[in-house]
């Protein structure tokens, strides 16, 4: 039986379509995460085109492999590992660093920099809310961006994306006490870079 | 909402973190990544089956579509030479006829004619009929001559090497 909508669908029954080889299941998945894979994978590289062709590589890799997708984990944790992995062996080969959510750290020209910068939008502020979170927002992001990698993927995932520290281990494929030390560190180092926010 | 397992001091920068927005690829992100996704090409790498496939009966009267074999090229040739071979063998053990020495003396005195007609109208085009004839008159000039078209050639020969190996050097 094929669903009209996949709206309450759950994600194990999508991939279900998806492994009888429903394009429109794929497309579901690609629905419910692009956007979330893709801010991880921004906010650990920094750079927008990069993180485009991860996260496509990401989807590409995990889909192309959907027939070995265990229903007993979250799918949603099954595709942050991947990105993780594909994220964090990329910063290996490239020794990229970070820095500002206005371009790449490569932009050395106003021209570049706008190419590789992302634009943030938000539909229910007042503009001068906007411009204030917009502002709050870069100072976050640039803290996040002067972390290490490693400490970078397992507070996004902690913070943003609500994951358990068990979880984080799993994606991270890190021992749980290291994930919980990483995660204290990135907190005591944003703190000392966010040090006035209130 | 998560359970607060850090100091109050990090709370209003926890929020923070949780407002952050989600950033959005580009619109065609997700056909892209469809574009990848090998299952759902089935055209793309397939070979075209229904022009190199013929049908076979397998046992129990079933037929089944299977992939013609392809033949190697090498194997051809052995065989063919193989198959004239045996022939030619044949032919000397039974006939008492060299077809061998037949066929090698028959193209010796028929493509060794042609050759030379080939060589001396190709002589002609690209020297003229005039230095065809001064070269036939045996002249002490015409010695001259042979020797400085063959310098000519080697020298042109050696700096065609030269300049292909610079080149080669300066891509590598």
């Amino acid at each position: 039986m094929t669903p009209k909508s996949y709206t309450d669908v759950s994600d194990q029954q999508v991939v279900v379509f998806a492994q009888e080889g429903r394009e429109d299941a794929y497309r579901e998945l690609i629905k419910r995460y692009e956007r979330p894979v893709f801010s991880l994978i921004y906010r650990m590289v920094r750079d927008k085109e990069t993180a485009e062709d991860l996260a496509q590589e990401t989807f590409i890799k995990v889909l192309n492999n959907i027939d070995r997708y265990r229903p007993e984990f979250k799918f949603s944790s099954w595709l942050f590992k991947i990105a993780n992995n594909i994220t964090i062996d990329h910063l290996r080969r490239r020794q990229v660093d970070t820095i500002s959510i206005e371009g790449a750290p490569d932009a050395v020209t106003a021209e570049r920099a706008r190419a590789t910068a992302v634009t943030i939008t938000s539909g229910t502020e007042s503009p001068l809310e906007e411009l204030e979170s917009r502002e709050l927002g870069a100072q976050i992001e640039s803290a996040i961006a002067k972390l290490r990698p490693e400490y970078r993927a397992c507070i996004i995932l902690r913070h943003v994306e609500d994951y358990s520290y068990d979880e984080i281990a799993e994606i991270v494929k890190l021992p749980l006490g290291t994930v919980k030390t990483y995660i204290h560190r990135a907190r005591q180092e944003l703190r000392e870079y966010l040090g006035d926010l209130k | 909402m998560i359970e607060h397992d850090f100091p109050e001091e990090f709370v209003p920068i926890a929020a923070e973190l949780q407002r952050l927005p989600y950033l959005s690829p580009s619109r065609d992100f997700a056909d892209r990544v469809i574009a990848g996704i090998d299952r759902l090409q089935p055209a793309r790498g397939a070979a075209p089956a229904v022009a190199s496939r013929h049908l076979e009966l397998h046992q129990g009267g079933r037929q089944a579509v299977v992939p013609r074999r392809k033949i190697g090229l090498v194997r051809a040739t052995t065989k063919t030479a193989a198959v004239v071979g045996l022939v030619a063998v044949a032919a000397f053990m039974f006939l008492e006829i060299d077809v061998l020495t037949a066929i090698l003396s028959a193209a010796v005195t028929q493509y060794g004619f042609v050759l030379a007609a080939v060589g001396a109208q190709a002589g002609a085009m690209v020297l003229g009929p005039s230095t065809i004839a001064y070269l036939q008159s045996g002249a002490l000039e015409a010695v001259l001559l042979y020797l400085t078209l063959a310098v000519g050639m080697i020298g042109g020969y050696a700096a065609i090497r030269t300049a292909a190996h610079i080149a080669k050097a300066k891509a590598a």
